[in-house]
């Protein structure tokens, strides 16, 4: 799942200007459930928005809308109607949502109100990890499961380096050293020989900007 | 049809009074409130809050905890503290045709009451000189004041019922004569035959039934039971006989019952109450025959031992062959029930059943005469007051469908919620029920005075905030975003996730609010104290905190849990609105009262987490309050104009800090508008 965070209100305070009619736009799918731009957390940025405004003696409406997903056009579509009412759309989806709307609604200005994070893992109540660094070519087959990717600082195939030390990180002593989490997870599996291998260099190919998965045109490529 | 989840207590109702809604209300303080909910659907609350048979209270699920809820008490409560107000609503239509009523017991009476709201012409029709049936006669004043039922009654004929007492159906008129005036009639004339046990010497001077003597002595005339009396029977009759015998001055009373305590169909603490009184209790033990010479002067009894259960479940009482024993009586009542006694109706074309009952057509109480209904005990044989007050408003729509031609009702279809699992109950913190204040014994068996006092109203706010809110928990709309927030939070566990949503089980549900509050995607709701309800008690409280204008306004949240009686404490400036736990105050309504012009919030923390009621609700209050401060901080409007206090003390400083501040700048003048 995507984790995003709140940007600093003041950043957000700064980007929306002027602005009369603002309208904070929620996502009812990953940042809802990492917590962070659901309409929970819309409510109250747009208490927020609100009070500011206010004690600087300068008006503003603010509406409070939440949809489904807001990388889904269908779902952008559901609003478009009402956004054509407001100045400005304050998104607080992943990048990828804020541009959806932005792309969707036509001559609206869409902002962000969030910093996309990573691709996550939940760690029990209201924390989340990265865990996968969507580089094209996953290595968690010979890895025990366990990216090195996106949890070793360093993000180095064969590990671990010289910086571990009782199975933590020279960059910080709460850090788990991946490889040493690596090495006892495939020794759990009986899979020790497999990450003894050297893994060769990563096909960066995949990793191509921007990426793009499109099942029709691997469907015609087959065919 | 729609489907509806109904709590326990009100579905085993035979009226389906909204138990939670009017036990909630007096949780709130609220009497006027509570009686407003319980007259919706009965209209005698005096009387039911003093001798209803309870089968809500059996049905309560707070008895898998510790004990049921003391609803009847409760009721009572509010019956006899509301005032100011008029609670008996009006009629909405007004018809031409007349219905006589006829019969003033509780049928009668809910039929009166149901069918003049209806807006018909009702003439309630009564053979004795006092309306109220059995209320009034059969009912001694210790446990149902004769006031109360005037009262009730006064309210029922306030609704313009004429009201002919004195007139007995074949005595004073005929069925026939009434069809002429009357474009219905219904008939509701009560048990009238006591049962007399099948041995020798029932008929001697001296062996009388148990409800033709308090009658007697409800009417005044003066009685002497004797030295000792027997009182034979296990019902609420057999204990109001001996306990009237005691308050008659007769020293040596016994009640004799062929079954034994866990039988018996009086309640518990009609028992106690007895006992403490004096009164001797032979359980196990029949009578087989009356003797005395032209008066009764002993009784024989055979001992009983249980058997198989019979229809009603109970354990069949059999005699013990060779165990008969003798005891002295100067008087002996028989109180071992009654039946109804309609066979004197057969001659106005009515069918009579074996058991001297009127034979009807359907559960609605249609007879064989175009025009009849009849229900409550002349149908059913002897039914409990609540029992008989639904018979008495089946019938009433019955006569209202057919005067007005329409067919059946759609009805609802109810779900009763299931019991709380083992796990859920022993998570449920104990609270003691409220007991019952009574007279004290030296006293009491010296005059008919009311035995029980009613709860003060710390003890009934005490007791209804031990409901445990059945069926108005938490429920999962479709926005739901299964991101399990709740599955991790919930301190009974109970969402889990599920195909589509994650998935609340509402017979499990306590009730805390701790889910919704927390939930990212606004997706799940409560069905008590609603967000709409939160926001518009704190946009009357900040609009009546204005008009005062005082200089700084503050405004309070404390637990009705931890402060069940009120405010925690008193400041001038502050103004209190009680939550449901703490936990249920959100970051988005801190800030909101902030936006309708509080200087300053304070959120009243009930205890450690141990001593929240919801476990968990006291520490998740203080993520909201960081929440909250965050944007206070982040907009200018200053942190410290929110905090927690702990105790009164805490409040100089908190105070101090929202002096330096001064006024919230979103506040212009006395008014605000946002």
């Amino acid at each position: 799942m995507i984790v995003a965070e709140l940007k600093p209100f003041e950043e957000i305070k700064e980007m929306l200007g002027d602005y009369q009619k603002v309208l904070v736009l929620g996502c009812g799918t990953c940042v809802s459930v990492c917590l962070s731009g659901g309409e929970r957390q819309a409510e109250l940025l747009a208490s927020a928005i609100r009070m500011a405004r206010k004690i600087e003696g300068k008006d503003v409406t603010v509406g409070e809308k939440t949809i489904m997903r807001q990388c889904d056009p269908e779902f952008i579509d559901e609003i478009k109607d009402e956004a054509s009412n407001y100045d400005v759309v304050l998104s607080m989806a992943c990048g990828a949502g804020v541009q959806g709307v932005s792309q969707n609604l036509g001559k609206i200005q869409v902002l962000p109100a969030m910093n996309t994070k990573f691709i996550g893992l939940a760690e029990g109540e209201g924390t989340w990890t990265e865990a996968c660094a969507a580089c094209g070519d996953c290595v968690l087959g010979v890895t025990g499961g366990i990216c090195p990717l996106a949890t070793c600082p360093k993000g180095i195939l064969n590990g671990p380096c010289g910086g571990t030390k009782d199975g933590k990180c020279e960059v910080s002593p709460e850090l788990p050293c991946a490889w040493v989490r690596i090495y006892e997870r495939t020794k759990d599996l009986g899979k020790l020989k497999e990450v003894k291998k050297t893994i060769g260099a990563k096909d960066w190919s995949r990793k191509r900007r921007p990426g793009r998965y499109s099942v029709k045109e691997k469907e015609t490529v087959k065919s | 049809m729609t489907t509806v989840n109904i709590p326990p207590c009100q579905a085993a109702c035979p009226i389906h009074t909204d138990v939670r809604g009017y036990v909630s209300a007096i949780g709130k303080g609220d009497a006027e409130g509570a009686l407003r909910i319980i007259r919706q659907v009965n209209p005698l609350p005096s009387v039911c809050g003093r001798i209803c048979t309870r089968l809500c209270e059996k049905a309560c699920r707070r008895a898998q905890v510790d004990k049921s809820i003391s609803i009847r008490a409760l009721k009572r409560f509010a019956a006899d503290r509301a005032k100011g107000e008029k609670h008996v609503e009006k009629p909405l239509n007004s018809y031409e045709e007349k219905v006589a009523v006829i019969g003033s017991g509780p049928a009668g009476l809910t039929a009166t009451h149901d069918l003049a709201l209806l807006g018909y012409k009702v003439t309630l029709f009564e053979a004795q000189k006092v309306l109220g049936g059995l209320l009034s006669e059969g009912i001694p004043d210790y446990r149902l004041p004769k006031k109360m039922v005037k009262k009730d009654i006064d309210d029922i004929l306030s609704l313009g019922i004429q009201a002919k007492t004195g007139m007995s159906l074949g005595r004073d008129f005929t069925l026939e004569g009434l069809l002429k005036e009357y474009q219905a009639v219904f008939l509701a004339v009560g048990s009238q035959k006591s049962l007399i046990p099948a041995c020798a010497g029932s008929n001697l001077p001296g062996v009388m039934a148990g409800v033709d003597f308090l009658k007697q002595v409800s009417k005044g005339k003066p009685f002497h039971p004797g030295k000792s009396v027997i009182v034979i029977g296990g019902g609420h009759t057999a204990i109001d006989a001996a306990r009237t015998c005691v308050r008659l001055g007769c020293p040596e009373v016994t009640i004799v019952y062929r079954r034994t305590l866990d039988e018996m169909p009086a309640g518990r603490e009609e028992v106690e109450e007895a006992e403490e009184e004096g009164i001797k209790l032979i359980y196990l033990a029949a009578p087989v025959e009356f003797s005395g010479n032209g008066k009764v002067k002993s009784v024989k009894f055979i001992r009983m031992k249980l058997g198989e259960p019979d229809k009603s479940g109970r354990r069949r009482p059999v005699p013990v062959e060779g165990s008969e024993f003798e005891m002295k009586a100067d008087t002996v009542i028989l109180a071992i029930g009654y039946a109804a006694d309609a066979e004197a109706l057969a001659k106005n074309g009515l069918e009579i059943g074996k058991k001297g009952t009127i034979v009807v057509k359907d559960a609605r109480g249609t007879t064989h005469i175009k025009g009849v209904f009849a229900a409550g005990d002349v149908v059913s044989g002897p039914l409990s007051v609540i029992e008989a007050m639904a018979s008495g408003r089946k019938a009433a729509y019955a006569i209202h469908r057919y005067l007005r031609n329409i067919s059946d009702e759609e009805t609802e279809e109810s779900v009763e919620l299931r019991s709380l699992d083992d796990r859920i109950s022993g998570l449920i913190s104990p609270a003691e029920r409220q007991k019952m204040p009574v007279c004290n014994v030296e006293e009491r068996v010296r005059n008919f005075d009311e035995v029980e006092l009613g709860y003060s109203r710390e003890q009934a706010i005490r007791e209804a905030l031990r409901c445990l809110n059945c069926g108005v928990g938490a429920s999962i709309e479709e926005n739901c975003a299964s991101c399990l927030n709740c599955v991790r939070i919930c301190p009974y566990g109970i969402p889990v996730p599920g195909k589509e949503t994650v998935e609340i089980d509402i017979s499990q549900c306590q009730a805390c609010g701790i889910c919704a509050t927390e939930c990212p995607a606004s997706a799940i709701k409560l069905n008590i104290e609603t967000k709409a309800e939160s926001r518009a008690e704190l946009e009357k409280v900040i609009d009546a905190a204005r008009e005062e204008a005082p200089e700084m306004l503050v405004i309070g949240f404390y637990c009705r849990y931890g402060s069940p009686l009120g405010a925690p404490f008193e400041e001038d400036e502050v103004y209190w609105i009680p939550k449901l736990c703490t936990g249920r105050v959100t970051g988005s309504l801190l800030l909101y009262t902030f936006e309708l012009g509080a200087d300053g919030v304070i959120v009243h923390m009930c205890g450690d987490d141990g001593e929240c009621r919801f476990r968990d609700g006291s520490r998740r209050i203080g993520r909201h309050v960081r929440e909250a401060q965050k944007v206070l901080r982040d907009t200018g409007m200053g942190a410290d104009r929110l905090n927690i206090v702990h105790v009164q003390e805490d409040y100089p400083g908190f105070r101090e800090k929202l002096g330096t501040l001064n006024i919230n700048p979103l506040r212009r003048g006395k008014k605000v508008k946002i």
